[in-house]
């Protein structure tokens, strides 16, 4: 005999997910969900951030890492609010696991919540955490290739931050090539060409977050 | 690596409708999975298989529908199938469009005994 069933296989995951995006609306509090390959430069984006947006906006951030604390040990020096979730060997970040750490923060006292997703293209863009938005980040030292590979990522993005934009030179990374793949995706996502290293182009991130934030509160 | 966790998910739901349906063994599941969450069959099999090995589950069939990626145009209204990653709307080339199909992970049914 057949047994209907109907039902989405990730509705726990879905369920939790809406809970927290309820939770963090009543508080007011933008939460960020950072996809990318491993070495893209999400930590070093959160660095640059925090020191730039520190003073305006109270941030907090979640560490999503296979094993280790060294991405958050980067971030201490900005006495924000960390929290680390080490997946052990899990390939990304799910909502029950955000759900959980939501208690270590003060969330009447934040306005944004970075979460740094494990480094990947594939994994982290299936599990909705309960974020606001998605924001994905890849370097040019990645190849121009990557948003016709990962479709899902950059078509549910809110923005595109393209890093590493001053390494092209030293790179075979076709910038035609990537923009024109990108549009076919998601042909009105932002991109934001930048450098954490050097500061290129973070400006315009700097106000695009902070605009973000502040319709959110 | 996804496949892992979405099979395990899979399993939970499988096990607990064959526990309360009080089946002897499950010979088939029947699931659908969008195009756009790009779970790779033949790994999200294996993951399956073990998971639910030593169990009514374990020699059941496994039927997998691919679902093709549709969407619906805002300014026109017109849904199309995307092809070659293209998501924009075939008949007035806008971009303003949302996904209608094509990111499900769905379990339709099982089939047992």
């Amino acid at each position: 005999m057949e047994i209907k069933i109907m039902r989405n296989i990730l509705d726990r995951n879905q369920n939790k997910a809406s809970e927290v995006r309820n939770l963090l609306a009543s508080k007011k509090v933008l939460m960020v969900n950072i996809i990318s390959s491993p070495g893209a430069g999400k930590t070093t984006l959160l660095e640059r951030t925090c020191d730039k947006l520190g003073t305006t906006f109270r941030i907090g951030v979640i560490e999503g890492d296979i094993t280790t604390d060294r991405d958050a040990q980067r971030l201490k020096k900005y006495n924000i609010p960390i929290v680390v979730i080490n997946t052990e060997g899990g390939c990304h970040l799910d909502s029950h696991s955000i759900s959980k750490v939501l208690n270590s923060f003060d969330l009447d006292n934040l306005d944004v919540l970075f979460v740094e997703n494990v480094g990947n293209l594939i994994c982290p863009s299936q599990f909705d955490l309960g974020e606001t938005f998605k924001l994905a980040v890849l370097s040019t030292t990645e190849g121009d290739d990557k948003p016709a590979k990962y479709p899902m990522l950059f078509r549910e993005a809110e923005a595109v931050l393209l890093n590493k934009i001053d390494l092209i030179p030293y790179t075979n990374f076709n910038y035609e090539s990537f923009i024109s793949d990108l549009k076919k995706i998601n042909g009105q996502i932002p991109v934001f060409e930048i450098s954490c290293t050097k500061g290129d182009g973070l400006k315009e991130w700097y106000d695009w977050i902070s605009k973000k934030i502040n319709d959110s509160l | 690596m996804h496949e892992i966790r979405i099979a395990e998910d899979l399993s939970f739901i499988v096990l607990d409708t064959a526990r309360k349906e009080k089946l002897s063994k499950v010979t088939k599941v029947n699931i659908s999975f969008g195009q756009l969450v790009q779970i790779v069959p033949d790994i999200f099999e294996f993951a399956f298989r073990e998971i639910v090995r030593n169990s009514v589950v374990q020699d059941a069939e496994i039927d997998i529908e691919i679902i093709p990626v549709k969407m619906k145009c805002k300014n026109c209204g017109s849904d199309f199938q995307v092809k070659d990653n293209l998501f924009a709307c075939n008949v007035c080339r806008s971009t303003d469009v949302e996904i209608i199909q094509g990111k499900e992970l769905f379990i339709k049914s099982i089939e047992g005994e």
